[in-house]
């Protein structure tokens, strides 16, 4: 059956059952591999992608349900909260091996869209469901506060 | 095929008359006595305080709990989760994040719960995780403490919320909320005629 999915402003007609995972439509059918899958369980956060505007585990998200309703992902992700975050990153060398990164800047650029100036407290709490193997978790907390630095500069 | 048809038909009508049944079964307030009164409540303390409806019912505290078998003991929810104010956790990593709306039934053991409906905490004034029996039955049938309800509100409440439906249906690997949720009101109604009777603390 086919369904139309409106993924980075494009329209794309898939052909998936509906309750197929969008994450497996975005890596499989669309190939846009930056969006990782970690645990497909909602656990790890890898697989965040914004829906509506919003933050989403695309791994529990079913494809039938979506409707006409925006999908972004980390290869089209843009605005200033996006560059901001992509200036901080490289400046700081946030990544170790990546694998978790583009779930945790998804997740980064909604926390600063909502709140430009967090506080560590904030930043943990939001941030809390993205686990990073490689322990970034100290750079991630730094990247975003620089980032908060860069948008009010 | 015709013979499947008419055996689901049958069902069907059998299960719309037992609905009918109960709902017009009803107790009239004062018809119960407060031995039975208490038997229900005993009934109603077990699903309240059952892992599917407590662990959502923390209070103040905002955080929801985590338990079953690969828990070991029960524990807050992971990833520093906090419903907050909205209880929805607006103010931080709002629960639809994970817990998607979806009228699709959860199949991935382990996966995050679902329902048609945003997925949220009860209202913090509903809170009563780890609290006694008679501690949630006094919170109960107040209305000072309940959000203004007697007991047909309440009856009707847990009738109707779709996240509270979600504790008789919670997918696999959960167990579900004793009883029925038909049972459960029943016994709100016959708690609720026998006067609200709590047992001692
Ligand atoms: S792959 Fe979706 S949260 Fe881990
Ligand atoms: S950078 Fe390696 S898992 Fe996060």
């Amino acid at each position: 059956m086919a369904i139309t999915l409106n993924v980075n402003k494009t329209e794309h007609s898939v052909h998936a059952p509906p309750d197929t995972p969008l994450l497996w439509v975005l890596r499989d059918e669309l190939k846009l591999t930056g969006t990782k899958y970690g645990c497909g369980i909602a656990h790890c956060g890898a697989c965040t992608v914004h829906l509506d505007g919003g933050p989403v585990r695309s791994c529990q998200v079913a494809v039938g349900d979506i409707g006409t309703s925006p999908i972004t992902t980390i290869e089209a992700v843009e605005g200033p909260e996006a560059d901001a975050v992509r200036q901080a990153w490289k400046e700081l060398d946030v990544v170790q091996c990546g694998f978790c990164q583009s779930g945790q800047i998804m997740q980064a650029i909604d926390l600063l869209t909502f709140e430009p100036t967090p506080t560590d407290g904030l930043i943990d709490s939001v941030m809390g469901g993205n686990a990073c193997r490689c322990a970034t978790y100290v750079r991630i907390r730094a990247g975003i506060h620089r980032a908060a630095e860069i948008l009010a500069s | 095929m015709r013979k499947l048809l008419m055996a689901s038909m049958i069902a069907t009508a059998a299960s719309i008359v037992a609905a009918a049944a109960l709902t017009s079964d009803y107790p009239k307030p004062g018809s119960v006595d407060r031995a039975t009164g208490l038997e229900a409540w005993a009934r109603i303390y077990e699903v309240a305080s059952h892992p599917r409806c407590s662990n959502c019912h923390v209070g103040e505290s905002g955080i929801p709990m985590w338990s079953g078998p690969s828990y070991g003991e029960t524990r807050p929810h992971g990833m520093k989760i906090v419903a907050g104010e909205s209880r929805i956790g607006n103010e931080t990593l709002p629960c639809g994040t994970c817990h998607v709306k979806s009228d699709r039934p959860q199949t991935i053991p382990h996966a995050a719960p679902r329902a048609n409906g945003d997925w949220q905490l009860a209202p913090a004034g509903a809170g009563w995780f780890g609290r006694s029996s008679n501690w949630i039955c006094e919170q109960l049938r107040d209305p000072a403490r309940n959000g203004g309800m007697d007991y047909l509100k309440l009856a009707n409440h847990a009738g109707h919320d779709v996240i509270l439906l979600w504790a008789w249906s919670p997918g696999p690997g959960r167990e579900p909320a004793p009883y029925s949720n038909a049972e459960h009101r029943m016994d709100i109604h016959t708690w609720g005629a026998a006067g609200q009777p709590c047992p001692p603390e």
